[in-house]
């Protein structure tokens, strides 16, 4: 499932924490798409350029288009290298590209530009950004899909910025593990479509490539309570509550006390044309008492 | 509500208020001749407009959600003129669910759509619209749909209660267009002629604004401002509030704006919990509803309530809006695995019902609703909770009984804990 996290296109959250850090599995990923073939373009605001490309060999390094924010965040050094309107610029510049091959777009880190700009508008860059391939430009070719990358530092927010980019997202990596097995729970949200939960255990190579694994080994993992059987109640009754063939045909059988024979019952069910005067059917039944005299004589009032 | 005489008025004098504007709407008496207006045959006089019905309770003028196992739990319908709010489920399935049954609605009874979104083209809305189930041969499949499900003693004719055969079946079905709600099935789309022949607007946010315009902070965001401004030209310009006098056939307007108060739309309702822009989503329902009862509109909003951070602004959202639906879906949380609620796909709120014109409210006495998503239809049912057989049994909510028969049986230990009230 990990390797086909990006088969699905829009923003991918992966959610990292002073445990489990993420930005191994992003550099796993930017790996991933280089050798694709698809453009990658690199935001990099948490760490240096050197310590990014450290670890990628030269020819995906020639591949990545790195914007660094890392040295001089906001431009204090002027030497017009540096992109205008800081990362935000970057990433609108990103939303109007001509070129229209798929692109992966990593944000190195997403918990930065939260951290420094205002989340609605973090919120509706993402959006445009990530949505580009739904929206078709004028001349009706096809535009190749979006990935964005955020690595998202979970513990340096509250839940309202998270709860945001969550609904913003199209999938959702949480990382954690047992025992130095690292493990992804990845959450996937289709639009209209139910989502998607699973997990996946892995390991990253040291040349930042991704190595699927089985979990870890059963007897490590907590014994869970066993399995309590659904306790029947109609077991171990003082009274009987099953029927047996012989006594439900034996019920079927028993003429019931106020039953008419089936032809009156299909003239009684027939509708009838007039419904003014009421008849009373009367079938005189086996106990009943043909008496015309009135059985409260013989009482002494 | 009493100064505004238009809308939800008196007792069927909406369209004809609107139509003939200089007279007073002091009474609802008038006397019975010759009129210009069209008129119907019998009682007040009430513009037919197609789609709509007259409540039973006071004479307010309804229109169908789309749904009518909600109609019949919001007191016959959505009364013109107000607000429909829906606080939408985690995943937003069911919610945009209930959003395009509202929009389908409109289509098929020729009302005309706005429709408003931050994060979806209403174009694209438009085409994911279901189709409606409106001729016999889907009353057919509706039956056998429902023949599958029931159980097999009930093909045994009855024996002891031979008389109730001929009682018609309650069962709810496909009606013909003429009548006020319509089902839709929600695996197909609806047809490409039918979204033609319709009349709507589109407001898609990004399209709209502009990121890079330095705008001066003001008390509402601008998308919210631009958005009003939108609704506003439309009524007036279309003549839904009687400024401009129809000559054609009234109609109604269906507004729907989707995931209001996300980041999308430049609020940070969601995000933080005393931002910049806190009153902004309450000062754009309270010009909204202004707006609906000026004019012969409905509006269905939905909301990502579940993201709001400050739990008083619910509450507040809550008064502004007059109808207020909360869905809640079983997916993702621990309630997808209880026995109890296996049937269904989530529950439904409702947490308000409005009082319009009157002391008391439509209150239905069923508070425990579940609703599921069946091939076809959207069904809307009561929760029948088993009895409590466990320690913890409490003579509080439901809710404290579906919590406790959940947990088998702890003891007495537990009552000091979680929810429950003290018990003497």
């Amino acid at each position: 499932m990990l390797d086909s996290l990006l088969a699905l296109g829009g923003l991918v959250l992966l959610r990292d924490s002073v445990e489990w850090e993420g930005r191994s599995l992003l550099k796993a990923l930017v790996k991933k798409s280089a050798l694709c073939g698809e453009q990658v373009h690199i935001l990099g605001c948490e760490v240096s350029e050197e310590e990014f490309r450290e670890g990628f060999d030269s020819d995906i390094n020639n591949r990545l288009v790195y914007h660094d924010f890392f040295r001089d965040p906001l431009n204090w050094s002027k030497t017009g290298e540096a992109l205008p309107g800081g990362p935000l610029g970057a990433l609108r510049a990103m939303c109007n590209r001509t070129d229209l091959g798929p692109v992966t777009i990593a944000l190195d880190s997403l918990s930065w530009l939260l951290l420094h700009l205002p989340c609605t508008t973090l919120c509706q860059t993402l959006h445009t950004v990530s949505h580009q391939d739904s929206c078709p430009p004028g001349d009706g070719s096809p535009v190749g899909k979006v990935h964005v990358l955020g690595l998202l530092h979970e513990e340096l927010h509250g839940p309202g910025p998270m709860g945001a980019l969550s609904s913003l997202a199209q999938t959702e990596v949480t990382l954690g593990g047992i025992m130095g097995q690292a493990s992804a729970r990845i959450l996937c949200r289709r639009p209209r479509q139910r989502p998607t939960d699973q997990t996946q255990w892995f390991s990253i190579l040291p040349d930042f490539s991704l190595d699927l694994q089985e979990g870890p080994s059963i007897e490590s993992q907590p014994h869970s309570d066993p399995h309590i059987p659904p306790v029947d109640p109609t077991a171990h009754l003082t009274f009987n509550l099953h029927l047996s063939k012989k006594e439900r045909e034996a019920r079927d059988n028993l003429t019931l006390p106020f039953q008419f024979s089936s032809e009156k019952q299909e003239a009684l069910l027939r509708p009838r044309p007039s419904q003014a005067t009421s008849h009373i059917f009367y079938e005189p039944d086996a106990y009943d008492d043909l008496d015309q005299e009135d059985p409260d004589d013989d009482l002494d009032i | 509500m009493a100064a505004v005489a238009t809308c939800g008025g008196d007792a069927g004098s909406a369209g004809s208020a609107v139509a003939t504007g200089s007279k007073s709407n002091v009474t609802s008496f008038q006397r019975r001749g010759p009129r210009a207006s069209g008129t119907n045959d019998s009682g007040p006089r009430l513009v037919s407009i197609t789609g709509t019905r007259p409540s039973v309770r006071n004479g307010q003028l309804l229109v169908s959600t789309g749904l009518p196992a909600l109609d019949q739990l919001l007191g016959g319908g959505l009364a013109v003129g107000t607000v429909l709010l829906i606080e939408e489920d985690k995943y937003n399935i069911y919610s945009s669910l209930l959003f395009k049954y509202f929009l389908a609605e409109g289509i098929v009874n020729g009302h005309t759509l706005l429709v408003a979104s931050a994060n979806e083209d209403p174009a694209n809305i438009l085409q994911e619209l279901p189709a409606p189930l409106l001729d016999d041969n889907c009353k057919k499949e509706f039956d056998e749909d429902v023949y599958n499900h029931k159980t097999p003693e009930s093909n045994i004719k009855m024996k002891i209660a031979w008389r109730y055969q001929l009682l018609p079946k309650m069962e709810i079905g496909p009606v013909s267009s003429s009548r006020f709600g319509h089902y839709y099935d929600a695996s197909k789309r609806i047809p490409q002629e039918l979204i033609e022949a319709s009349k709507w607007h589109g407001f898609f946010l990004p399209e709209k604004i502009s990121s890079t315009l330095k705008v001066e902070p003001c008390s509402l965001t601008h998308g919210y401002i631009k958005l009003l401004q939108f609704i506003q030209n439309i009524i007036y310009e279309e003549g839904f509030d009687g400024s401009n006098p129809q000559k054609k056939q009234k109609n109604i307007l269906r507004i729907g704006i989707q995931n209001l108060g996300s980041p999308l739309w430049g609020d940070d309702i969601c995000c933080t919990e005393n931002g910049d822009s806190s009153h902004s989503l309450t000062k754009f329902l309270y010009v909204l509803r202004g707006l609906l009862r000026t004019s012969l509109s409905v509006c269905i909003i939905t909301m990502p309530t579940h993201l709001i951070q400050n739990k008083a602004v619910i509450a507040h959202i809550t008064n502004l809006s007059d109808i207020v639906v909360g869905l809640e879906s079983f997916i993702g949380s621990e309630r997808e695995t209880n026995p109890l609620y296996k049937d269904y796909h989530g529950l439904i709120h409702i947490r308000q019902i409005p009082r319009l014109n009157n002391l008391v409210c439509d209150e239905s006495d069923v508070k425990d609703l579940g609703f599921k998503l069946k091939r076809k239809l959207f069904t809307i049912e009561r929760l029948h909770l088993p009895p409590d057989l466990s320690d913890t049994v409490s003579r509080s909510s439901k809710q404290d009984l579906a919590e406790s028969a959940k947990r088998l049986g702890p003891g007495c230990g537990m009552m000091a804990g979680g929810k429950k009230h003290l018990d003497f």
